[in-house]
């Protein structure tokens, strides 16, 4: 080993990408609590008086609550649907030799990877015609393709990695195959399931440009409210702005851990099997 | 288990008909869509054939999306690829295993993030008046700098972004990737006098190469849909400088002119280029594993 210099610089180096995560995220959520003038200043401030004006005034804004309550209620829905139909079908592929397996398996990944905005061009005339333009409804069922697509793909692997020697034996106890999927498989894979599910969650809690296209008023998600607020002219409410990416940004990180071991013990069986 | 069960039918028929519903009409009413001259502000329309997509060659600012599309796709790809190996090995070589799981956790923040917001918590950053990661620019040539509004830097500022939240993710899958293989054998490379760099460059690697190309694929696959980030920082600007593919078929079906049905040959064209890359992906891993 060239030593401890060599060890020291690639220290250095790691402490920068660290500082590159934290510092621009922290420095967000500073300016969150900062008024315009402690901003908007030629050298960058780390020491003001903080203020609560920007998240009060962005938690009082009809637009916000609208697409908090529509962003829940349409992530929500799509998860469930996603779920609904996607642990079946993983079951199914993961446990059953089935003459499509490796084509379904395709076909999933195929549909994860389409172009949002390649998928919304045609869905923005389809739901227009249908009249259900700019509604919830549209944006489930369009959400619901990427929760199902996203889930299925997740959970084959988690269903695989269920010992196969614990279904059998339930087997031989006498339980019938469904039996052994809702009462044995589903409640020992849970754990990984949780986290494909989260995973599908986040995904269309993120999304934006879908939402974008689908909706112009009712429908509205947060995303597509916060970036109008990012999209304000000239003389930007930056306070207000960092408020509301704040805000948006938070229901996603409750999940952090569960997304770590998730990947953790997804990529841990992955080289082992 | 060797019985006779209705289960596989049950569980999957149902599911891949509300797949099939769910991806078969958009993806085939984009290709109706895009033989007609439909606009958004007038449902009347009738089939003009390729008339889009002759015209898509003919339309400088598609030719332009496209070339943009292409730097893009590479500079994205090979910039993500380029600091992700490296970075991960320095994790993985220098970093005691508390530490590195620490790490692991924060570098799955940037991905977590909405890429909205990811965006805007740079365009604050890149601010040329008072943005906290050009500071130091500004001080050093002693005049803000506004690297989201010079043609010649939005697109790379926009690329940071991108590579802030892929690769660090990036980063952590190989880390964990790398704490699979045997450890044995990184010794033994080691006792036979290998550099550092030579045992990953010529071992370890090597033996991960099937899960980076796979990680080559996605990110040429997640390159083709960076509309967000884009929109949120340039909005295809300054001029057209960062229009790339998605953005022109965005601002062409939605903004401008709701040419729904011009917008759509673009579609058409970026799933045909997604199912190309999905397919070489399959090929390539097949043939890994032979």
């Amino acid at each position: 080993m060239a030593g401890g210099l060599s060890r020291l610089a690639a220290r250095g180096i790691i402490a920068l990408v660290a500082a590159s995560v934290v510092v621009p995220i922290l420095w967000t959520l500073l300016s969150g609590f900062k008024n315009r003038v402690d901003i908007v200043t030629p050298t960058p401030m780390l020491f003001f008086t903080p203020t609560l004006d920007n998240f009060l005034y962005v938690l009082e804004r009809e637009s916000v609550r609208a697409g908090l309550i529509n962003s829940i209620i349409v992530s929500g829905c799509s998860v469930l649907i996603g779920a609904a139909f996607a642990l079946p079908l993983a079951y199914a592929v993961a446990r059953y030799p089935m003459r499509f397996a490796n084509d379904i398996q395709f076909f999933v990944l195929s549909l994860r990877f389409l172009p949002p905005v390649a998928i919304a061009i045609p869905l923005i005339v389809i739901w227009l015609d249908v009249g259900l333009y700019d509604t919830r409804i549209a944006l489930i069922a369009t959400y619901s393709l990427l929760t199902l697509a996203t889930t299925i793909w997740l959970a084959i692997p988690a269903f695989k990695r269920v010992p196969n020697e614990i279904e059998e034996a339930a087997f031989v106890d006498g339980y019938g195959p469904y039996a052994i999927f809702f009462l044995i498989a589903l409640p020992i894979a849970w754990k990984s399931l949780i986290g494909a599910i989260v995973f599908s969650f986040v995904l269309v809690w993120n999304e934006f440009l879908i939402a974008l296209m689908l909706t112009t008023s009712d429908a509205k998600t947060l995303p597509v409210v916060a970036s109008e607020m990012t999209q304000l002219g000239r003389d930007v409410p930056w306070g207000i702005l960092n408020a509301s990416v704040i805000l948006l940004s938070l229901p996603p990180l409750p999940f952090l851990g569960v997304l770590s071991s998730f990947l953790n013990s997804a990529l841990k069986t992955r080289n082992q099997g | 288990m060797k019985i006779r069960t209705s289960l596989p039918i049950v569980f999957t028929v149902p599911t891949m008909a509300v797949l099939a519903i769910l991806a078969f009409v958009p993806t085939i009413d984009a290709i109706n869509i895009a033989l007609q001259n439909r606009e958004l502000s007038n449902p009347d329309s009738v089939y003009v054939g390729f008339a889009n997509f002759r015209a898509l060659v003919d339309d400088p600012r598609f030719l332009n999306s496209v070339r943009l599309s292409i730097e893009w796709e590479l500079l994205t790809v090979i910039a993500t690829m380029a600091a992700v190996i490296p970075l991960a090995v320095l994790m993985f070589e220098t970093t005691p295993p508390n530490v590195r799981n620490a790490l692991c956790v924060l570098f799955i923040v940037p991905a977590l993030l909405p890429r909205v917001s990811a965006a805007f918590v740079w365009r604050f950053a890149f601010h040329p008046l008072f943005g906290l990661a050009v500071y130091p620019l500004k001080l050093i040539t002693g005049h803000p700098v506004d690297l989201l509004a010079e043609p010649h830097t939005a697109m790379h500022a926009v690329a940071v972004v991108d590579v802030w939240q892929w690769g660090l993710l990036f980063s952590v899958v190989i880390v964990k990737l790398l704490e699979t293989l045997p450890p044995q054998l990184l010794e033994a490379a080691r006792l036979d006098h290998a550099q550092t760099w030579e045992v990953y460059a010529y071992v370890a690697l090597p033996m991960l190469r099937g899960a980076l190309i796979s990680l080559v694929f996605v990110k040429m696959i997640e390159s083709l849909r960076a509309f967000d980030l884009i929109y949120v920082m340039t909005r295809g600007g300054p001029g057209i400088t960062t229009e790339t593919l998605d953005m022109y078929a965005f601002s062409q079906g939605f903004i401008e002119s709701g040419r729904i049905s011009y917008a759509s040959s673009m579609a058409v064209l970026m799933i045909a280029t997604t199912v190309a890359f999905t397919i070489l992906w399959r090929r390539v891993r097949r043939w890994q594993e032979v």
